[in-house]
């Protein structure tokens, strides 16, 4: 659950990069990281395999400072993608309040999406999450590849996106998207702080 | 020229920039109609009693206190 605590006067969000393998979800918070000024640049948390592939999770803490006189803090994470770390992906879904969903979009990877969406389902699931009420949205990835080699948007959105949530498409190698997928997570997350945080949380 | 604008800006972390005044808004929005120890706050208290010119009754608790107070 995310926290507004009216005592310590703290906003902490914890948000989830989810998707297959290769989908683009470190590159996602990679470009975050880059963009942070001097100041507010923590540490980002990034355990590879020698192939650049997530091995664990990485993590970026977000401290965006005193806002209305909460110190506001998001948590960004992502999963690994390959369908072997299972075990992983429920241990960072522990806790989230969003989920950004990091499609790939190469027509070749349309069945890896739909796996690993039915897998972000399944661990939601364990973890006594409503898949349907938690913060979601969806990320078209890789829109800068030639059109030849990517799934249309509408057949993404057809394929993926029941729930009708907000999509966008992106490069996130290059930018493009980030930072609007992350601005419609947040502003999800924040719509449902709704109640102060029970004591001593 | 705007193209260079905004890439400047973004080397700038415009973006970021620009994210955090969205979710400051946001959250401004949130905690102020949230925050449950605003409704203690004596800054807050409206005028104990209503201006008969004004047509509208601001302070419900005072005027049903008066009430209260005349039919004893």
């Amino acid at each position: 659950m995310s926290i507004v605590n009216y005592g310590t006067r703290e906003i902490t969000c914890k948000i989830v990069y989810y998707g297959p393998g290769r989908s683009g979800k470190t590159t996602n918070l990679q470009h975050v990281y880059s963009q942070l000024p001097e100041e507010r640049k923590g540490k980002m948390v990034s355990l590879a395999t020698d192939t650049d592939r997530t091995l664990f999770f990485d993590f970026l803490p977000l401290d965006l400072g005193t806002i209305s006189g909460f110190a506001t803090r998001f948590q960004l994470y992502t999963v690994p993608g390959q369908v072997y770390y299972a075990a992983t992906r429920k241990l960072v879904l522990q806790g989230v309040d969003g989920v950004v969903f990091v499609a790939d979009s190469q027509s070749r990877q349309l069945t890896e999406n739909v796996e690993s969406f039915q897998d972000l389902h399944a661990n939601l699931a364990d973890e006594g999450l409503d898949p349907r009420t938690l913060p979601l949205v969806m990320q078209y990835n890789k829109r800068d590849l030639p059109t030849r080699e990517i799934s249309t948007i509408e057949e993404l959105d057809e394929t993926l996106n029941f729930r009708s949530v907000p999509f966008f498409a992106a490069n996130a190698i290059n930018g493009g998207g980030v930072f609007e997928t992350l601005r419609s997570i947040a502003s999800m997350v924040l719509g449902r702080l709704s109640a102060p945080a029970p004591k001593g949380s | 020229m705007a193209a260079d604008a905004k890439k400047e800006a973004e080397e700038d972390g415009g973006e970021f920039a620009d994210f955090m005044a969205d979710i400051s808004k946001e959250i401004a929005l949130r905690v102020e109609s949230l925050d449950p120890s605003a409704k203690g706050k004596p800054e807050q208290k409206k005028e104990a009693t209503p201006s008969p010119d004004a047509g509208v009754i601001l302070e419900w608790e005072n005027v049903a206190d008066r009430m209260i107070e005349e039919m004893r």
